[in-house]
C-alpha cells in the first residue's frame, strides 16, 4: 500500500489533537476484532453493532428490506434508525427471522448467506466476524437496543488527505462517542461513500484511493453521525511551496488563496473594467448597464471606481427590487399560493411590497425575517372589527394604506400549499435553514443526522399555527355575509363578491393568521396531522433543545429565538451561502439549498468568516453584498488557464451563466427600448419582471411563456431548483423566432421604429450603440466591419440595426453572466 | 368474473366475441407470468397522441352507459351499437360506434382526487400528485425517452396542455401551438411559422451574422452551457427553417380524402394537426379538449357540442392515421380527469365523480374492439371494489412505446422516482 506522506503526517495529528477524550488505550477494539472468534464473551448491542451492519450488508437500503413495501414480508425502516420496529420486524412471532432455540437456523443468517433462498443473493459467509457478530447477539437472547447511553458524535481520522499521485491509498479510521463516555472504533461498521468518484473513490472498509486531480469529499456514515473527510489532489505542479503568490486583498481572497494553493490552481486574471460592469450590474440589479454609463465608467479613472460603483448600483431601486425578488422565490410570494383567498394578486403584491421597504431601507436580515416569521394579521391587541377596517383600508383600490407601513407581514402562513404542520415545517427549513427535511418525514435522512422523531419534533412547532377564518369569530363573520347577501352561496360566489366589495372599500370577511392555543400543549386530539395523530410531542429546534410551549403565546416566538441565537447554525450561513451562489453560480455549499453533513462547504474557512462577519455586521446585507463584490474572487475573469479550466467550486475564476428568466428577459426590453425610456427602464423598477407588478407563479397557457421558458420560479416547490438557469430548446427558438422578440425589436416606441425620424448617416454610431446595449462593450474591428456588411445588405437603417439586435440578442455573450 | 354484466351494455353471449375481460385486470403475478411467457412484448408504438378532455367527461353518456340504471341515473340517453358485437355506446358517439374495433374501452378507471387540478395532474402523468414533487407530464418523458427529427420539436401540444416537464427540467416541456388550426387555412404557430415580415432568406443572412459575432467563447469547450446553447440555437434554426416543421404544422396542404375524415370544429381540426405531427415524426402530441365540466345541462351541452366534435374528431383521428399506415405504430388514448357523478342532479347537470370514469385506448400495440374492466350497474365505482388506476394506464401506455414504466429517474434533489410509481400494464388491453 502506497501511503502518502501527508495522509500519515495527519493521522496521528488529527487523531489526538482534535479529540478531547479519545486516548488510544481507551478506545475499544473494532468489532471486527472482538466478535470475530466464538469464544470471547462480550454481547452485541442491537443499535451499537447489529442493525449498523445490518446497514452496510445493505439489509434496510431501498431495493431490499428498507422498501417501503418491505421485501418477502420482512421490512425495515429505511436506513435504520428505528429501533423499536426494526426490531419487533427481527423477532415477528411464527416467522423465525430469529431463532432464539437454534440460533443457527435463524433466517437473518441462512438466508443472507444463501443456505435458503434469499432473493438478495449472499451477503454474508459463515464464520466471518460478521456472521458470529449477529450469530452471538441471537444466543444472548436478541435483546432490543441498550438503554441509557446515547449516540454523540463521530469522528473520522485523518480529517484531510492530500494525495499525489493516481491510485495511491490512505485508510480512514471512524471512531463514535457515546454519552456513557464509550468510545469505539466502528471503522468496520460504517457506511463510505464518495461525492465525486473522478477524484477519490472509497471502498466499503473505508480505504480512499486518489483516482484523480481535484478536490471532494469521501463521507462516513454511523448510527445518525455523518462526517466528511476531505480529499484534494493537485491539479498541477505549482502547489505548496511552488505556488505562485496569489494577491490576496480581502478576506475572502485569502480563504480562496489558501486552497487553491493546496490544490495547484492559478486564479484567472481580474477582469476588464467593462466585464466588471456589466457583471456586477446584472448581479446586483438584474439590469444591463446604459451605454452612456458604460462610457462613463470607462473614462471614470478614479482607482475606487468599482467600489463607488457598486455603492450607486445599491442605491438603486432595481437593487431592491432583484433581491425582493429573490427573498419572494425563497418565501413563496405567490397569487397562486393564494389561491382560494379574494384578493390573492393583491395580497402577493403586498407581499412584495413589504419585502422591498426593507430591502431597500437595508433593514437587517434577521430582523426583516422576523416580521415573516412573526407575522400577525392583527395588531396588538387589535379586535376583529378594527382588523377588518384595516384591510379595508388596504384593499380598497382608491387611494389604499400601505402595507409596506405595516410592522410584520403574515402571508407566508397563508400559502394553501403549506396548511398542514408538516408542510409548514419543510417550507420554514427549507426558506430560512436551507435544509432539506422532506426525506425524514418518512425515514432516517440518508445524508443527514436527522431522523423521523427530529422531524416530528420539529413539526411540533407549527402544529398551533393556523390561517384562516378564526372561530371564535363564527357569528360576527355570519352576519357579516348575511349584511353583504352571500350568506349560503357556495364559495367561489362569495369570494367574487367579497373580492369586489374589498375593491370598493367595504368592510368584509377576511382571514388572518392565528394560534390555535388547544394545541400549544402538544396535545394533538383532533389536529388535522397526518401523522403520529393523538400522541403528545414536545417541539425541539433541529439539532438542539426541546422547547416547553407554556411560556409562550405563539409557539414562533421560541422559533424565531432560535433562528437568531449565536447556537444556529443555518441561519445566517443558509443566507450567505445563498447569495454567493447568485454571484458565482454555485455556493460555498451546493446545491445551496441542500445544507447536509454529507455536502460539506468547498472552502469552509471562507463560509464560517463571511457568516461571521455577516452576523457581526449586525446581518447587514449590503455589507454582504460589498464584502462579495468587492473581492478579487468576485472580480476575475471567466477565461479559464490551464489550471483552472475545470474548475467549478473553488472560484478561482468566474463562471459562465445563463441570465436568470427575469433578467434576460428584460435585458432584451432594455436593449431595444426607445431612447427616452431606456435609462428609466434600466434604474427603475415599475415596469421590471422582477419589480412590483411581477405575477411569478401565475398564469396557464399562454400567460407568462417566456418566464415559463427560460425558468423563472413559480415558487411552488421547496427547492432552489424551482428556478432554473439550463439553456433548452424553447429558450432559443424564442430568441430566434418569437413573436414576443418581434415585437420587442420593432415595437412602436422603441429604438429600431426611432430611427425614421431620423436622418440616415453611415451606421457606425447604430452599431457601437448596439454592441453597448448589448453585450455592454464596443465592437472589435472585426465584429464592426460583420455589421457594417450586414447594413449594406439591407434596405434602410432600421431593417440593418433589426438585423443586427436580433443578431446580438441570439449570442451566447449576451444570454449569459460572464 | 363478475356476472352480471348484462345491464351495461354486453350481452352475455356475445361475451368471447367482444373479448371482454373482467374486474380490474389480472394483477401483477398473472401479468408478470404472461410477460415471461413472451405473451406481452413491449413497444409497438413509436409515437403517441393524447386527448385530454377538460372538466371530466361524463362516462354514462359517453363509453359506460347503463340503459338499465334507473331514470335519475342513466341520463336522458339511449345507447347504439358499435361495429363490435356485444358493445355499445352513448347515441350521440355514431362514428366512433362504427370504428369501435379501433380502440379498446377500459371501464371502471378509479381514484379518489375530484379536485379538477389534482385529477388532470394524476391522469396526465399517472401518479398521483403530492405537494413536494412535481410529475412529469406523458408528452415529457416520451420527448426524453424516444430520439426525434433534429428539425421537429419532440413534444407538440394543441394549444396548450396541464403536462409540465416537472422534475425532468424545462428541457422537456411541451411546445404549444397556443391556438387551434381552422379548416383549410394555413396555420402559425408560434416561433416555427415566420412572423415579424421575416423570410428563410432573412433569417439565414441574420444567422450568418450571428455566426461572425458570436465568437467570445470560442475554444472555450469546457462549458456545459456554452456547448448547451450552440447545440439549441442549431436545433432552433433547423426547426424554423426547415420546410418540413413547417409542412408538418400547415394543415391546409393535407389530401381530401384525409380532411374529409374530419369535421371542421377546432377539434377536429387539432386531431387532424395531431396525425400530421405524427407523420412527420413528433414523438407525442397532446390535444386538449374543454368544456366537459357539465355541473349544468349536461345533456343538451353533451349533445350539441362535445359529443358531435369528439364523435368526429377521434374518429377521423382513427381512420386517418389508418389511411396513413401509421394506426399501429401510434397509440392513441383518451382521458379526462375523472367521470361524473352517477345521480343527475337539480340542475340537470352531473358533478366530479373519480371513483368511475373511462379511458380509451386505440392504435399502437393496443388490442382493438375490447372492453377491460367494468363499473357497476349504476356506474358508481369500478365493479371488483379496486378497479383500473391512471397508473394502470400510465405503465400501458409507456409499455407500448418500449419505455419500462418502473424506470427511476434522479430529480433536481437526487430523490430516486420511477416513471410510474403504482402501475402495471393492464395485460387485457395489449394486442
Amino acid at each position: 500500500m502506497i501511503r502518502s506522506l501527508a495522509a500519515i503526517l495527519a493521522v496521528p495529528l488529527a487523531l489526538w489533537a482534535g479529540s478531547d477524550r479519545s486516548r488510544a488505550a481507551d478506545v475499544l477494539p473494532p468489532a471486527s476484532a472482538r466478535f470475530a472468534g466464538p469464544t470471547a464473551d462480550e454481547v452485541p448491542d442491537f443499535q451499537r453493532h447489529v442493525l449498523p451492519l445490518m446497514g452496510r450488508l445493505g439489509c434496510n437500503g431501498r431495493a431490499c428490506h428498507g422498501s417501503f413495501q418491505g421485501q418477502g414480508g420482512f421490512r425495515l425502516s429505511l436506513f435504520g434508525y428505528d429501533f423499536q420496529a426494526d426490531h419487533d420486524a427481527l423477532m415477528a412471532e411464527g416467522e423465525s427471522r430469529v431463532d432464539l432455540e437454534a440460533p443457527e437456523s435463524s433466517l437473518i443468517l441462512e438466508k443472507p448467506t444463501l443456505t435458503q433462498p434469499h432473493e438478495g443473493g449472499q451477503v454474508l459467509e459463515y464464520d466471518t466476524w460478521e456472521y458470529q457478530l449477529l450469530l452471538r447477539w441471537i444466543e444472548a437472547g436478541a435483546e432490543p437496543a441498550a438503554q441509557g447511553a446515547v449516540f454523540e458524535r463521530l469522528e473520522v481520522m485523518p480529517s484531510e488527505v492530500v494525495f499525489q499521485e493516481e491510485g495511491e491509498t490512505t485508510q480512514l479510521k471512524v471512531i463514535a462517542h457515546w454519552s456513557d463516555g464509550s468510545i469505539e472504533d466502528v471503522t468496520c461498521l460504517t457506511r463510505f461513500q464518495t461525492n465525486d468518484e473522478s477524484i477519490a473513490e472509497v471502498d466499503r472498509d473505508g480505504e480512499v484511493t486518489s483516482t484523480g486531480p481535484g478536490d471532494t469529499y469521501v463521507v462516513a456514515f454511523y448510527d445518525n453521525g455523518v462526517i466528511g473527510t476531505q480529499v484534494i489532489r493537485p491539479v498541477s505542479d505549482r502547489f505548496g511551496g511552488n505556488a505562485p503568490e496569489i494577491a490576496s486583498p480581502t478576506e475572502i481572497d485569502q480563504h480562496i488563496a489558501t486552497k487553491l494553493k493546496k490544490l495547484g490552481m492559478v486564479p484567472s486574471e481580474v477582469c476588464s473594467d467593462t466585464e466588471f460592469l456589466r457583471r456586477v450590474s446584472l448581479d446586483l440589479t438584474g439590469s444591463l448597464p446604459t451605454p452612456e454609463e458604460i462610457r462613463a465608467f470607462l473614462a471614470d479613472e478614479d482607482p475606487e471606481k468599482r467600489a463607488k460603483k457598486v455603492d450607486e448600483l445599491l442605491a438603486r431601486p432595481t437593487y431592491a427590487a432583484w433581491w425582493t425578488n429573490m427573498l419572494c422565490d425563497l418565501t413563496g410570494a405567490s397569487p397562486n399560493n393564494l389561491r382560494g383567498q379574494a384578493a390573492s394578486v393583491t395580497m402577493a403584491r403586498h407581499w412584495y411590497e413589504w419585502i422591498e421597504r426593507r430591502v431597500a431601507e437595508n433593514v437587517p436580515y434577521d430582523e426583516l425575517i422576523a416580521g415573516i416569521v412573526l407575522g400577525t394579521s392583527r395588531e396588538p391587541g387589535q379586535d376583529y372589527d378594527a382588523y377588518l377596517e384595516d384591510v379595508a383600508a388596504l384593499y380598497r383600490e382608491n387611494d389604499p394604506a400601505d402595507f409596506a407601513d405595516r410592522e410584520t407581514m403574515p402571508y407566508f402562513w397563508a400559502r394553501r400549499n403549506v396548511r398542514q404542520p408538516e408542510e409548514k415545517a419543510l417550507s420554514f427549513s427549507y426558506a430560512f435553514l436551507g435544509v432539506r427535511l422532506e426525506c425524514a418525514q418518512c425515514h432516517k435522512h440518508p445524508f443527514d443526522q436527522w431522523t423521523q422523531d427530529d422531524f416530528h419534533r420539529f413539526t411540533a412547532f407549527f402544529q398551533p399555527i393556523s390561517y384562516g377564518f378564526p372561530p371564535q369569530e363564527r357569528d360576527r363573520i355570519r352576519e357579516l355575509e348575511k349584511a353583504l347577501g352571500i350568506a349560503g352561496k357556495p364559495g367561489g360566489v362569495k369570494r367574487r363578491e367579497i373580492a369586489k366589495r374589498l375593491q370598493e372599500g367595504e368592510i368584509v370577511p377576511f382571514e388572518e393568521v392565528y394560534v390555535v392555543a388547544s394545541r400549544m400543549r402538544g396535545n394533538r386530539r383532533g389536529a388535522s396531522s397526518r401523522s403520529g395523530a393523538g400522541r403528545a410531542v414536545t417541539p425541539r429546534v433541529l439539532g438542539g433543545d426541546e422547547v416547553t410551549l407554556a411560556g409562550y403565546s405563539d409557539p414562533r416566538e421560541p422559533l424565531m429565538e432560535w433562528l437568531r441565537s449565536e447556537e444556529n447554525p443555518y441561519f445566517a450561513q443558509a443566507f450567505v451561502n445563498r447569495v454567493w451562489a447568485r454571484y458565482f453560480g454555485r455556493g460555498i455549499i451546493d446545491p445551496p439549498d441542500d445544507m447536509n453533513l454529507a455536502n460539506p462547504p468547498s472552502n469552509p474557512a471562507l463560509l464560517e468568516a463571511l457568516t461571521r462577519g455577516f452576523v457581526a455586521s449586525g446581518f447587514d446585507m449590503k455589507w454582504l453584498h460589498r464584502e462579495i463584490t468587492g473581492s478579487l474572487a468576485y472580480q476575475r475573469s471567466w477565461k479559464p488557464n490551464d489550471t483552472n479550466f475545470l474548475d467549478e467550486r473553488n472560484f478561482s475564476r468566474a463562471i459562465v451563466r445563463r441570465l436568470p428568466a427575469e433578467v434576460l428577459l428584460d435585458a432584451v426590453l432594455q436593449a431595444t427600448a426607445g431612447p427616452e425610456e431606456l435609462t428609466r427602464f434600466a434604474v427603475e423598477a415599475d415596469q421590471r419582471a422582477f419589480g412590483p407588478r411581477q405575477r411569478a407563479g401565475t398564469g396557464r397557457g399562454n400567460a407568462n411563456y417566456a418566464e415559463r421558458v427560460f425558468g423563472r420560479s413559480p415558487r411552488d416547490t421547496n427547492c432552489d431548483c424551482s428556478r432554473s438557469d439550463d439553456p433548452n430548446l424553447l429558450q432559443l427558438i424564442y430568441l430566434q423566432n418569437d413573436q414576443e422578440m418581434h415585437a420587442a425589436i420593432d415595437r412602436r416606441d422603441g429604438w429600431v421604429r426611432s430611427l425614421r425620424k431620423q436622418e440616415e448617416g453611415a451606421p457606425d454610431a447604430l452599431i457601437e450603440e448596439a454592441f453597448l446595449r448589448t453585450l455592454s462593450r464596443r465592437p472589435n474591428p472585426e465584429e464592426h466591419e460583420a455589421s457594417n456588411a450586414y447594413f449594406e445588405g439591407s434596405k434602410g437603417a432600421e431593417e440593418g440595426l433589426r438585423g443586427l439586435l436580433w443578431a446580438l440578442m441570439n449570442t451566447k455573450e449576451f444570454i449569459t453572466n460572464h | 368474473m363478475a356476472t352480471s354484466w348484462t345491464c351495461d351494455g354486453v350481452r352475455r353471449r356475445d361475451f368471447l366475441k367482444a373479448g371482454v375481460f373482467g374486474g380490474a385486470g389480472l394483477g401483477l403475478s398473472s401479468f408478470l407470468r404472461l410477460a415471461e411467457a413472451g405473451e406481452l412484448k413491449g413497444g409497438k408504438a413509436t409515437a403517441a397522441i393524447h386527448i385530454h378532455l377538460g372538466g371530466g367527461p361524463s362516462h354514462l353518456d359517453t363509453f359506460d352507459p347503463k340503459p338499465e340504471a334507473p331514470e335519475g341515473i342513466r341520463g336522458e340517453f339511449g345507447t347504439i351499437a358499435t361495429a363490435v358485437p356485444g358493445i355499445s355506446i352513448g347515441e350521440h358517439l355514431p362514428r366512433l360506434a362504427a370504428c369501435a374495433d379501433r380502440y379498446t374501452i377500459v371501464r371502471g378507471v378509479s381514484h379518489t382526487l375530484a379536485a379538477h387540478d389534482l385529477g388532470t395532474k394524476y391522469l396526465n402523468t399517472g401518479n398521483r400528485p403530492l405537494p413536494s414533487l412535481v410529475y412529469p407530464g406523458y408528452g415529457s418523458v416520451v420527448s426524453k425517452e424516444l430520439a426525434a427529427p433534429p428539425d421537429l420539436p419532440p413534444f407538440v401540444a394543441i394549444p396548450t396542455t396541464p403536462q409540465v416537464a416537472g422534475y425532468l427540467g424545462v428541457e422537456y416541456a411541451p411546445f404549444s401551438t397556443q391556438a387551434t388550426p381552422r379548416a383549410g387555412r394555413p396555420f402559425n404557430v408560434r416561433g416555427i411559422a415566420l412572423g415579424g415580415g421575416l423570410t428563410v432568406e432573412e433569417i439565414d443572412r441574420r444567422r450568418d451574422l450571428l455566426k461572425s459575432l458570436d465568437q467570445a467563447f470560442a475554444g472555450f469547450e469546457s462549458s456545459d452551457l456554452v456547448n448547451g446553447l450552440d447545440a439549441f440555437s442549431q436545433r432552433a434554426y433547423d426547426i424554423i427553417s426547415s420546410p418540413r416543421s413547417r409542412e408538418a404544422f400547415d394543415i391546409s396542404r393535407e389530401s381530401s380524402s384525409i380532411t374529409s375524415l374530419f369535421g371542421e370544429d377546432p377539434f377536429s381540426q387539432s386531431c387532424l394537426l395531431a396525425s400530421r405531427l405524427v407523420e412527420a415524426g413528433v414523438r407525442f402530441v397532446s390535444v386538449s379538449n374543454g368544456g366537459w365540466d357539465t355541473h349544468q345541462d349536461n345533456f343538451n351541452r353533451l349533445k350539441d357540442r362535445n359529443l358531435p366534435q369528439l364523435d368526429a374528431g377521434l374518429s377521423g383521428l382513427f381512420l386517418a392515421l389508418e389511411q396513413k399506415g401509421l394506426l399501429d405504430s401510434t397509440l392513441v388514448f383518451v382521458s379526462g380527469e375523472f367521470g361524473r357523478t352517477p345521480k343527475v342532479n337539480q340542475r340537470g347537470g352531473r358533478d366530479h365523480y373519480p371513483r368511475a370514469m373511462f379511458v380509451l385506448l386505440g392504435g399502437g400495440g393496443i388490442a382493438g374492439g375490447r372492453v377491460v374492466g367494468a363499473s357497476d350497474e349504476t356506474g358508481s365505482g369500478p365493479i371488483d371494489g379496486k378497479g383500473i388506476t391512471p397508473d394502470d394506464i400510465a405503465a400501458t401506455v409507456y409499455d407500448r412505446l418500449g419505455i419500462d414504466p418502473a424506470k427511476e429517474y434522479h430529480t433536481p434533489t437526487g430523490r430516486p422516482v420511477a416513471i410510474v410509481r403504482n402501475g402495471t400494464p393492464i395485460a387485457e388491453a395489449l394486442a
